[in-house]
């Protein structure tokens, strides 16, 4: 779309204009006449909602990658919650006592203190 | 030109059934947009907006290890495997799996639920563990589910299984700490309202979502100490092998603060299997739960009464007949022989009931227990020691006890005088204990308390430091007293604790009543007392008991007392005195 400047310059005083009033005009040469407007705003339109439904799918896309991030957390928490109960199993009194290496040991003599 | 549709053309006739299909249109969008609005609308968001509820995690219960907090009681995620018998394939392999990876717990009957065919949800096994569930899943067996849930876990086993209770299959806390503190372990569920798609998930899109985080249940950290517990438990069970008796307690607990280390019940149950617990009355913390008339044991609550008050002091005398005379009735001491001018500390080593009933009587009149007197001891026994009333430990199912009051028609001489030496009265072993501490710790009554602290989710631990809640007795009555039961445990015993130390308490032998009236051949037998240093550093009482059981203190009760306290001295690690 090209556009053709029209200079008509004509005197302030001939054409008795007013003080700071634009002096020249450029007219566009093509004319758009309402169908052509009703296209426009149509494919403006579907742009924004092609750009609308582009964010939304995007930000569903995020939801699903945060929803698998929350499972793995989840995941790694419970495993983490079942090493903490495996460690607590293997470190309680009962398991100690009933270990090879505390039956290989002899009772513990009574703490005898030296006086000064 | 100009175009005109003739009338009854075609083209009119189109026209006009294009505009009444329009006009159907128009009206049933009208109907579906605008009247139907609000219908249509709650039934889009039933499908599309999920409200989901972010299950809070109950609180875990620790136990010290010195000074250490220990998970004692854990939540762990396990598994509920189902099957849709109407879909499954390949039978023999999900049974051959299932029983293979699940083993115990499977159900026996596998086969015979997946042949009922006309049912869409079949258990095949409980309290799967998330290993094992993954190795079922990795099998890909058609028609195989999975329920995920939070069961309570206990390392430790058995150990302070009263003390802590358990939580019921709806998630509520009976019993012990799990009851007392539910609400404070239970947390606060979170919600996510959000729109979700065809698989549940969370989407963000839509301007209704909610996401209202969980607060879990907080972190409780007990006084209970799993080596002190650990050994109580031991030396009760010994103690109860030894002497023949079914049931026994022990309670040991700091008499500076009145935190609890230990609290032993025998028998006892495991609380990951309280559905397999035939007799109720094992989930009963006797310590707490139990009132009885606790003997001789009272014997060193009258003598600080009657210090206190300024009417004895310990070798003030009187003249033991070994029979005294209150009312109508006659008292009489169980040991006798010990006649003519003795002391009041002579009567505490002999446990001689006369002592105690001359004691309430100078409180009187001093020959008589009248209503004054009563009323001093009622004062001291009810409000200061706290005796006959809920001491508020942390834990459910707390009993008051009785101490009948002398505005009571039955608060008379007689009763007060069976008072002085522990009968008339029912009180638990957690007001027993908390009563001697605050008479061997200078004289300051502490609430008994179970709860050492809280784990911050970060980790912090916020210790609670406990203060006195009053004060009953002076600091001179309170040595005086300590320095009685020193003596009157060295009198006959002194040499069965490690030398060097502070060891102090009293035996009781209590009568039990069977239909209204006091038995023979069934007593109960107790000893409190105290060890230490310069200053006690522990209490201990200790209880047992059996049906048709002639159990005593001194024999029965005294040597698990003077077990755990040697044990106590080298764990507490206490020098002796120069």
């Amino acid at each position: 779309m090209s556009y053709q400047p029209m200079t008509q310059f004509s005197s302030r005083r001939q054409q008795s204009w007013s003080r700071n009033q634009n002096t020249v005009a450029f007219i566009s040469s093509v004319k758009l006449g309402p169908v052509a407007h009703t296209v426009l705003v149509a494919l403006m339109i579907t742009v924004l909602g092609l750009i609308y439904l582009t964010q939304a799918t995007r930000a569903t896309s995020y939801d699903y990658e945060s929803q698998k991030i929350d499972s793995q957390i989840a995941e790694l928490n419970t495993k983490k919650s079942d090493l903490e109960v495996e460690n607590a199993r293997l470190t309680a009194l009962e398991t100690v006592k009933n270990s090879s290496v505390a039956r290989e040991m002899t009772t513990a003599s009574s703490t005898q203190y030296v006086r000064q | 030109m100009r175009l005109e549709l003739q009338k009854g053309s075609r083209s009119r006739i189109l026209a006009g059934l294009v505009l009444v299909i329009m006009a159907i249109f128009v009206v049933r969008l009208f109907y579906l947009q605008v009247l139907q609005h609000d219908y249509y609308v709650s039934q889009a968001d039933s499908e599309q907006v999920k409200r989901l509820t972010i299950p809070a995690k109950r609180g875990l219960i620790y136990a010290l290890d010195g000074s250490k907090p220990v998970q004692l009681v854990m939540n762990e995620t396990v598994y509920t495997v189902f099957a849709d018998p109407a879909i499954t394939e390949d039978e023999s392999k999900i049974i051959d799996t299932i029983r293979k990876v699940a083993g115990g717990s499977a159900r026996a009957d596998l086969q015979d639920l997946l042949d009922k065919k006309e049912s869409r949800y079949q258990i095949l096994a409980t309290k799967v563990t998330r290993t094992q569930a993954e190795k079922i899943k990795a099998e890909r067996l058609k028609g195989i589910g999975f329920q995920e849930e939070s069961q309570r876990v206990y390392p430790e086993g058995s150990l302070a299984a009263q003390t802590l209770g358990f939580v019921d299959f709806e998630g509520n806390g009976k019993y012990g700490v799990e009851g007392a503190l539910n609400d404070r372990l239970l947390g606060e569920d979170g919600l996510l309202q959000t729109v979700t798609d065809v698989s549940d998930v969370p989407l963000t899109i839509g301007d209704r979502n909610v996401k209202q985080p969980a607060v879990d249940g907080d972190n409780v950290v007990l006084s209970i100490d799993r080596n002190v517990q650990s050994y109580a438990q031991q030396a009760l069970a010994a103690g109860l092998e030894r002497t023949g008796a079914t049931n026994g307690s022990v309670l040991v607990m700091d008499p500076q603060t009145g935190k609890i280390m230990a609290m032993a019940n025998l028998p006892t149950y495991n609380p990951a299997e309280f559905n397999k617990v035939e007799d109720g009355a094992l989930f009963n913390n006797n310590i707490i739960s139990a009132p009885y008339e606790p003997g001789s044991v009272i014997k060193t609550l009258t003598v600080s009464t009657g210090i206190e008050k300024g009417v004895i002091t310990p070798q003030s005398t009187y003249n033991n007949t070994d029979y005294i005379k209150v009312d109508d009735r006659v008292i009489s001491n169980a040991t006798k022989g010990q006649t003519g001018t003795i002391t009041i500390q002579h009567a505490l080593n002999w446990s001689l009931n006369t002592g105690m009933v001359t004691v309430a009587q100078r409180l009187g009149d001093g020959t008589t227990i009248t209503r004054g007197a009563r009323d001093t001891m009622y004062d001291y026994f009810y409000n200061k020691f706290g005796l006959g009333q809920y001491t508020g430990v942390e834990l459910d199912g707390e009993s008051s006890g009785e101490v009948v009051s002398p505005e009571d028609a039955e608060g008379n001489a007689v009763r007060y005088s069976n008072m002085s030496f522990g009968q008339g009265m029912n009180v638990t072993m957690i007001q027993v204990a908390s009563a001697f501490s605050s008479i061997i710790n200078g004289g300051n009554y502490y609430k008994p308390t179970v709860i050492d602290g809280v784990l911050a989710p970060n980790g912090t631990y916020e210790k609670v430091t406990t203060k006195p809640v009053r004060s009953v007795i002076s600091k001179s009555t309170s040595d005086q007293v300590k320095e009685m039961t020193r003596v009157a445990r060295g009198a006959f015993y002194s040499r069965v604790d490690k030398p060097g130390y502070l060891i102090g308490g009293k035996t009781g032998t209590s009568e039990t009543i069977e239909n209204g009236r006091y038995v023979d051949n069934q007593t109960i037998g107790s000893n409190v007392g105290y060890g230490g240093t310069e200053e006690a550093r522990y209490v201990i009482m200790v209880q047992v008991s059996g049906k048709d059981k002639s159990l005593q203190g001194a024999r029965d009760a005294l040597p698990i007392f003077t077990d755990v306290s040697n044990w106590m001295i080298d764990y507490l690690k206490l020098q002796p005195r120069g």
